[in-house]
């Protein structure tokens, strides 16, 4: 191995100028491909992070209007989502899928007041323990709503750490705030956990123990929405059955057609989820496909220059042929050139491809666009992952391979009898 | 017998038929010092080229220390002429960018002898060659005697049955062409290597015991010359 590594060696370093072009080409196309990925990597954790609220595996269930007559009643007829819809959930054929169950019921347009501090426009939502998991939410102080809040209908809330920095005049020691008063509207609340919010529209959304919420305002058993978790399914068929089947459970329950697919809406976030793993997919081979295509003019390169090698060499070969080279070795001494300068070269390729990709987060990957009225990263770590560094390693032995077999079999095909020739 | 050679025939058909040797008979023994000559176009190289196994031939039989070659696959030929064939090329041959020592060294690389043991077979040979202090230099840093000198240990250091030398002198001064054969005459007469030469030179072929001449593809006759007497311009120079 060494001595063939040598040999390599100065077969390269006598021909600086023609390697280091035949390597830009190899190194560009590394280069590009990493790049590319990269930057589809940044796209898609951006809009992934949108949609980084919620768990995967949850539907939301919300009151609509039939759009069809059914059972003696007219069209056009307004459904509510009641309490006791969850009881639904809670048996067959759900039970067995279906694992939390919340449903929430909000009231906005009030003040919070900590002090002299105050936000406006805020929402009190009531909710479950369940909610937490179900939507994602992060606590940076206390606990979330729990158990014993729903049961004793206790006044606590839920902040986000956007408040409670203002309320602690840019501090961010969150613990201090626990079990504070914060008035909204006229009613106390005392502060039992702070998460966190996305700085944004999300801020407004304060978390109150559901049965609170239902008592305080007097309401009756009508609910905003249900949203439940569940587990057991892989395809999107089976999601789109099981939507259909939760579909006709509530219409039913409801009196309107099993079928009526207005009655009721559904955010089935599991099916939508596996359309945007789809689309992932079908973008990030697209991106492969055009970073290989970019990586071929490399290989075309260095097949190219491997040629012209061979052909420089011909005497060479037909003196070690003379001195009893078998073909297979000197089939090899080609090959293995062909793939050390396109991994080296793709080396260098992939380790730019990815200071280029830092330098994308360190820039682009910071700033962010408004879109209707969200702030938004355009880019959120365009790097890539070790699996696609090995990716690329596979891609350019293989490459290389590829590169060399062509001239490495002309190498081959010289007769020993070159060597009797005169150079 | 060493080199046994029946009724070979060689055509070559670039277009035109051109039939080269027109059935070679030849024997050789183990220990001869031989010397082939021919005009150019004789069929001399041809038939070095057979004997090197470099080339197939067309009809006859061709045994060497006992084995057919005939027919013989790349590997098999490769493996042949590595094991039992030396040779020693009018242009020296050597690979550029390797040293002295690397150059004797690769027909034990293609036999897959450690690199430890290679190096020191190497510069053994080197040493009988009188080039220890050379062997880290390169070709193009060496004169041509010298060249010829490392080519010849490279031609040794597999022990082969024989060597074969295509115009060894063909390259070099009169001074050192008479070096190079009184090297050759001297490790066939100490060491008892097989020499076999070819040449146009009879001052060079002056230096075998046994001179081959051929013509026009056939045997014209094989001259006995322990006398050596053979040379034209003389027993003991070689002319240029």
């Amino acid at each position: 191995m060494r001595d063939l590594l040598h040999e390599i060696w100065e077969s390269l370093r006598r021909n600086k100028v023609r390697t280091s072009l035949t390597g830009l080409a190899v190194a560009w196309g590394i280069f590009m491909l990493i790049v590319l990925l990269g930057a589809g990597n940044g796209l898609l954790n951006a809009f992934m992070n949108d949609s980084d609220g919620f768990a995967a595996n949850t539907m939301m269930v919300g009151g609509g209007m039939t759009s069809k007559p059914y059972g003696g009643y007219k069209q056009g007829r307004r459904i509510k989502i009641v309490d006791s819809d969850m009881d639904m959930l809670r048996r067959e054929p759900f039970s067995d899928k279906v694992d939390l169950i919340s449903s929430s019921l909000s009231r906005s347009g009030y003040t919070m007041t900590y002090g002299r501090r105050y936000f406006n426009n805020v929402v009190l939502n009531g909710t479950y323990p369940g909610d937490a998991e179900m939507n994602r939410v992060k606590m940076e102080a206390g606990r979330f709503i729990n158990e014993k809040d729903i049961t004793d209908k206790r006044k606590v809330i839920i902040i986000t750490h956007m408040h409670a920095k203002n309320f602690l005049t840019g501090s961010t020691d969150y613990e201090q705030l626990l079990g504070q008063k914060v008035k909204v509207g006229n009613l106390a609340f005392t502060i039992v956990g702070v998460r966190h919010g996305d700085e944004n529209r999300d801020d407004r959304d304060l978390y109150v123990p559901y049965t609170t919420i239902k008592s305080i305002f007097g309401l009756g058993d009508e609910v905003d929405d249900i949203t439940f978790s569940f587990h057991g399914l892989t395809t999107e068929a089976e999601s789109d059955a099981f939507e259909n089947q939760v579909r006709a459970t509530f219409n039913t329950a409801h009196r309107a057609a099993p079928d009526d697919s207005r009655a009721v809406w559904i955010w089935n976030r599991f099916s939508q989820n596996l359309q945007m793993e789809k689309g992932t997919g079908i973008l990030m081979k697209a991106l492969w496909i055009i970073g290989l295509f970019t990586l071929v003019s490399g290989i075309v390169g260095v097949s190219n220059i491997m040629l012209i090698t061979v052909k420089e060499r011909t005497h060479e070969f037909g003196i070690r042929k003379a001195l009893g080279a078998r073909p297979g070795s000197i089939l090899k001494l080609i090959v293995t050139e062909s793939v050390l300068i396109t991994a080296f070269f793709g080396y260098i390729g992939m380790l730019l491809g990815m200071i280029a990709c830092q330098i994308l987060d360190a820039t682009v990957g910071q700033s962010k666009m408004e879109i209707f009225g969200q702030s938004v990263k355009m880019l959120d770590n365009p790097t890539v992952g070790l699996s696609t560094a090995i990716g690329a390693t596979v891609v350019l032995i293989v490459a290389g391979t590829i590169a060399g077999i062509f001239p490495a079999r002309q190498a081959a095909k010289v007769k020993p009898i070159e060597a009797l020739r005169a150079e | 017998m060493l080199i046994e050679l029946k009724n070979i025939h060689k055509t070559y058909d670039n277009g035109q038929p051109l039939h080269v040797l027109k059935g070679i008979d030849l024997q050789i023994e183990k220990g001869e010092f031989v010397s082939i000559m021919g005009a150019s176009g004789s069929g001399k190289s041809t038939l070095l080229n057979i004997l090197g196994i470099l080339d197939n031939y067309d009809e006859g039989e061709y045994h060497l220390a006992g084995k057919l070659i005939k027919n013989l696959s790349e590997r098999e030929g490769a493996t042949y002429r590595n094991q039992m064939i030396g040779f020693v090329f009018q242009s020296f041959n050597l690979i550029g960018f390797k040293t002295a020592v690397e150059n004797v060294e690769l027909p034990l690389f293609y036999q897959g002898v450690n690199r430890h043991r290679r190096q020191e077979a190497a510069m053994a040979y080197l040493e009988k060659m009188g080039l220890t202090d050379w062997a880290g230099h390169y070709p193009n840093e060496m004169s041509g005697g010298q060249k010829q000198r490392v080519a010849i240990a490279r031609a040794l250091i597999t022990h082969p049955e024989i060597i074969l030398a295509d115009e060894p002198t063909g390259a070099l001064d009169s001074k050192t062409s008479v070096e190079v054969m009184e090297l050759l005459t001297r490790l066939n007469r100490e060491d008892g290597v097989t020499i076999i030469v070819v040449t146009h030179e009879s001052g060079v072929a002056n230096c075998a015991d046994k001179i081959v001449h051929i013509k026009d593809g056939l045997i014209e006759r094989v001259e006995d010359n322990r006398q050596h007497h053979s040379s034209m311009f003389g027993t003991t120079t070689i002319m240029k």
